[in-house]
């Protein structure tokens, strides 16, 4: 087990309701000797490394490994294509405007954690430190079960990345909202009659849903497994917005036993680890 | 001596008055500062952003009405809906609209579509409708410089009595705004110029917003704006609301002013 000397939460910049400050409190009192930074989001984190002149050229290259890593066919595995130069347009600006909130592109996820992990700075790129990235991209991970891809919240690895359109988009809403949606009734309606039972963009329960996911990209880091069964660990693996809510706001336990006992032990003398 | 209401006209001189108009104007849109296919929300309204700005545009529309979708909204129902900031634009054009929820509004379909294609022919957009794209004009490295245009009526024609040849419109730059179908950026596609995605799930919330960012120019000399957008770039489709049609078409002049400067 190895708890990470430095955690860094880097700002997605563009989800108002997202709340870093609290996420880095909620941390701190689980990781007590660890160094909780927040950055910027992770592109304007990289672009401060060049000269303005040179920027341009970084976000050139930058917007065509982006365009490059849609997912174009849900069914098909990274097709390979050659992006249309309005694509690589559309990428520039998202990137070079941190406040730009425009989004709706399907990404493959693991491409994305490719692109992001080489903007790590060399010497910040071994096991001490952690890089969890807010982002408001969508993402999607290819699953060889049924043959396609999957929209995800989170992909974890060095650096982990969770997404704030993905917590919207990916978990399934309850049964009964597809079924109405089939009749033709607007998706308005629909988020307003079903209120309160998923998370939505904005949503104010965003903030609190997240600190499970940062912890999950943690428990990956030190530990190789992000995920628990138990449906009231804030570690459990969702694929229903129900599951997100009973796992994430269930205000009786944060944690299962199990995970309990460990996170308690993150902050204790005793707890032998390589880095602190 | 018997009083009348209309003056003395033989039919000769209707005749002559539409050929000789029709044909003075023909002649001089031949060749254009912009020429716009298809002359649906986001068309006229780049075609009025940009006569506005005094430029030379020419609409080319393979129906004999102007308007595309805009007079309904969906399920053939006439009422059309804006999310805002579109609502500015119907304001800009006098649309009278109400506002039915925080950010949407819904304005009569006939109405606003009625005031869009006024405006545009108000600002100085000439119109050639019955025409049909048929092909692009290209020139050295492939930039789009024109369209290949017939009548409407020869495509409905068998082949075999119908061998009309088209003509050819030249023009500083031409916007696809051939909606869903994306005529003109499929015929580069169909000569290997291009290769588009073709339109994703239905996804509201975020495909206006998607369609205003990815308008602009798809290959030297061709822009692209509104439904051909998502056509084009594979983006999720939109139910039937028209903020991104009317914005689309804003940006694509904004675009069009850029290149031709």
């Amino acid at each position: 087990m190895r708890i990470p000397s430095f955690i860094y939460l880097y700002d997605s910049g563009k989800t108002e309701s997202l709340n870093l400050n609290e996420i880095s409190q909620y941390l701190k009192n689980i990781f007590k000797k660890s160094k909780i930074q927040i950055r910027d989001d992770i592109i304007t984190c990289y672009l401060s490394n060049f000269f303005f002149k040179e920027r341009e050229k970084v976000i050139d290259n930058l917007a065509n490994q982006m365009t490059k890593i849609k997912v174009r066919e849900i069914e098909i595995k990274n097709t390979v294509f050659e992006p249309l130069q309005g694509e690589i347009e559309y990428e520039k600006k998202r990137l070079s405007e941190s406040g730009n909130k425009s989004f709706g592109i399907l990404y493959d996820g693991f491409e994305l954690m490719t692109i992001l992990s080489k903007l790590i700075a060399k010497e910040e790129s071994d096991f001490s430190y952690c890089h969890i990235v807010f982002t408001n991209q969508l993402f999607s991970t290819w699953d060889e079960g049924d043959l396609r891809y999957h929209a995800r919240v989170s992909v974890y690895g060095f650096p982990s990345v969770i997404s704030t359109t993905g917590i919207v988009e990916a978990p399934a809403k309850p049964r009964e909202f597809y079924l109405k949606k089939q009749l033709w009734i607007d998706i308005y309606t629909l988020k307003e009659e079903f209120r309160g039972r998923f998370i939505d963009y904005d949503d104010l329960r965003m903030t609190e849903v997240m600190k499970g996911y940062v912890l999950q990209a943690i428990f990956y880091h030190i530990t190789g497994n992000p995920f628990c069964k138990d449906k009231n660990c804030r570690l459990y693996n969702a694929h229903w917005q129900e599951e997100v809510i009973q796992a994430q706001l269930n205000k009786n336990s944060e944690y299962c036993k199990k995970h309990q006992k460990i996170i308690k032990q993150f902050g204790t003398e005793n707890f032998k680890n390589e880095y602190i | 001596m018997e009083k009348k209401i209309f003056s003395a006209v033989g039919e000769k001189e209707v005749t002559r008055a539409i050929v000789n108009e029709f044909a003075k104007q023909f002649s001089e849109y031949v060749e254009s500062d912009c020429l716009i296919i298809g002359a649906g929300p986001s068309g006229l309204m780049a075609g009025k952003e940009l006569a506005k700005k005094k430029l030379k545009v020419l609409i080319v529309e393979r129906n004999n009405y102007l308007g595309g979708g805009f007079w309904i909204g969906g399920y053939l129902m006439n009422k059309l809906t804006v999310r805002a900031p579109g609502q500015e634009v119907l304001s800009e054009l006098n649309i009278p609209f109400e506002e039915v929820s925080k950010g949407l509004y819904v304005a009569d379909g006939p109405h606003a579509c009625s005031k869009l294609i006024a405006a545009a022919c108000d600002a100085g957009v000439k119109f050639a409708n019955m025409t049909v794209f048929d092909d692009v004009v290209l020139r050295e490295g492939n930039r789009v410089v024109g369209a290949v245009v017939n009548w409407t009526p020869v495509e409905a024609l068998p082949r075999q009595i119908t061998c009309v040849d088209p003509v050819a419109l030249e023009s500083k730059i031409v916007v696809d705004a051939t909606g869903h179908d994306a005529t003109v950026v499929k015929k580069l596609e169909e000569r290997g110029i291009v290769k588009t995605v073709g339109f994703g799930a239905m996804w509201v919330e975020r495909s206006e917003d998607l369609v205003v960012e990815h308008t602009g120019e798809v290959h030297p000399g061709l822009v692209v704006c509104g439904m051909s957008v998502t056509t084009t770039y594979g983006l999720p489709r939109m139910g039937p609301t028209f903020g991104a049609m009317l914005l689309s078409g804003k940006k694509a002049a904004e675009i069009v002013l850029q290149k031709i400067k």
